[in-house]
């Protein structure tokens, strides 16, 4: 085969996850010199569907930018809300809000550990993933009644209660999944085919990733340690115990256990959650409309969400904007992919959990 | 008593940043209208978090690159750009807002525009991440970015003239066309582009 430089065009629904990119790949043989992307086929205009809605509905708005951190953006959108308002939330809703952020937290880092496996054609081992994830999933449908949109959030606090009987469900639950993802980890930490197809793959030098500002595990596989939990703490995680796993490997791998070791990381914290709730109101109320702009950001499951909102003295925001993480993370596929081979690069983007839905709102 | 905060944030950077907003008192925006349409050039908030927030409203767009260096300079990171219209309709002023961190303090820097030719120095050469926010910018709110090293289309087909919806009059203004001034002010501004 010649050694010719062309160019293949690669989507727009890419091998790792059914969501509408493309990637133009420069290709030398199997290596990739360079790597474009275009984007903005499921752009839906949200920004401006939220200056169209008053203050309660774009709750419900901005819990659909994403499913798998649906909970991350009402959560930091209701922050956002209660900074330009000066509400104070009650602190049981503190807790619950960190709750329902740890318990997807959980499931999204396990769907993301899972596709890995499917992409490296390690079929039992995604299976198994997704089979202890469920788990969680059943935790989400027994305590809020949905498996991925929670509707926990509200403006001022929590929607509803969790019951002192579904908190010893939900450690119940955590109980029978630790083991299970200490052993998940296990896998991911030892076994030759996985390792052979992760570890020194998809390389983002530590300096590249401060350039570039990715957020997240991303930035946490690459030696950042950046966790807005820990950085700039909000709801109720300055009263929990946990670390931030870090890893400078800089490679498919040390995402992986960034995630996986978070995943334990959140076990502990929604234990801490269920015993140390205090009882109390979970809501807040609702204050009047100034003209005035906040912010506010949260760690969610791909990094830093971050919220800005304008109000003009109506009930409708005169401006909201936010950015996900996967924002600040597609710039960095053109470092880890360069000089790799094309068979590697749906598992790099996998790496990445990139999220088009809401890196496109 | 009013309640006592400590104010949290690097003195060095809020002092320089200090420097290239308006002086302390004096009031940006139009001054023949009345507040809110005044803001001030610098305030600082704590949510109920404790966590600090910065607000610069510089003197003028071009005073973004010194105040980019210097907080790239202090190993502040590129959170967010966000661009907005202050007023809608008839009359388009529109603003951009960067959202800078830096352990753990976020700064927020707002730029006032010129609403008959809207543009911002492009800081992607300061901060590499800056590009797709400048780039979405430039075609969604039609801010002209200048020296951007990339200026591709984002999201929009490049056929697409920038900031195209704005000619376009949404249905929610179309349906309170009755009990407000918005639909007038909006025909009566597209008649003057036209004039």
């Amino acid at each position: 085969m010649s050694a010719q430089t062309f160019s293949m065009p690669l989507g727009p629904v890419h091998v790792a996850l059914e969501e509408p990119v493309y990637f133009h790949l420069d290709v030398d043989g199997e290596t990739i010199r360079h790597v474009s992307l275009t984007s903005g086929h499921v752009h839906r205009g949200m920004e401006a569907m939220a200056t169209q809605r008053n203050l309660i509905q774009n709750t419900t708005l901005t819990e659909r930018v994403c499913s798998l951190c649906s909970n991350s953006h009402s959560f930091t959108y209701s922050m956002a809300v209660e900074n330009v308002l000066g509400i104070e939330i009650p602190v049981r809703a503190r807790y619950l809000r960190v709750l329902a952020e740890e318990i997807k937290r959980v499931a999204s880092h396990l769907f993301n550990t899972a596709i890995q496996a499917h992409v490296i054609g390690f079929k039992s081992l995604f299976m198994h993933v997704m089979e202890v994830r469920e788990m969680m999933q059943d935790v989400k449908e027994t305590v809020y009644g949905n498996r991925m949109n929670l509707a926990s959030n509200c403006i001022g606090g929590v929607k509803c209660d969790v019951s002192p009987e579904l908190l010893t469900y939900i450690r119940q639950q955590v109980e029978k999944m630790r083991p299970a993802v200490a052993e998940i980890r296990d896998i991911y930490a030892t076994n030759s085919m996985v390792l052979g197809r992760t570890k020194g793959i998809g390389l983002l030098p530590h300096d590249d990733a401060v350039r570039l500002g990715v957020v997240g595990p991303v930035a946490r596989g690459s030696g950042i340690a950046h966790d807005v939990r820990k950085d700039s703490p909000y709801a109720a995680y300055m009263d929990m115990d946990f670390n931030v796993p870090v890893y400078d490997g800089c490679c498919i791998h040390s995402r992986t256990m960034v995630r996986l070791d978070e995943v334990m990381e959140s076990f502990g914290i929604i234990e801490q959650c269920c015993t140390r709730m205090p009882d109390g109101p979970v809501t807040a109320p609702m204050r009047q409309i100034h003209v005035a702009e906040a912010c506010a950001r949260s760690e969610a499951p791909r990094g830093e969400v971050f919220y800005y909102i304008r109000t003009n003295g109506t009930d409708m925001p005169e401006r909201l904007k936010w950015r996900v993480p996967s924002y600040m993370n597609w710039e960095a596929l053109g470092v880890m992919m360069r000089d790799c081979a094309v068979a590697d690069v749906a598992l790099i983007t996998n790496s990445i959990d990139p999220c088009v839905s809401c890196t496109e709102r | 008593m009013e309640e006592q905060h400590i104010l949290h944030g690097d003195a060095e950077l809020m002092n320089g940043l200090s420097a290239l907003c308006a002086a302390p008192g004096v009031k940006l925006g139009d001054a023949s209208k009345p507040e809110p349409a005044q803001v001030a050039a610098e305030h600082h908030s704590v949510d109920s978090f404790g966590n600090a927030y910065h607000w610069y409203r510089l003197v003028e767009p071009g005073a973004l690159v010194p105040a980019a260096q210097l907080l790239k300079e202090k190993g502040a990171r590129l959170c967010m750009i966000s661009p907005y219209n202050v007023r809608h309709m008839g009359e388009m002023q529109p603003e951009v807002c960067y959202h800078f961190e830096l352990g753990g303090v976020v700064y927020n820097l707002t730029a006032v525009l010129d609403p008959k030719r809207p543009a911002v120095p492009s800081i992607t050469p300061v901060f590499a991440n800056a590009d797709w926010h400048e780039r979405e910018m430039m075609e969604l709110f039609k801010i002209s970015v200048e020296q951007h090293p990339n200026p591709r289309r984002l999201f929009l087909d490049e056929k697409l003239d920038a900031g195209i919806l704005n000619q376009a009059v949404p249905l929610s203004v179309m349906m309170n066309g009755a009990c407000t001034t918005d639909l007038w002010e909006r025909i009566l501004a597209g008649k003057g582009d036209k004039a």
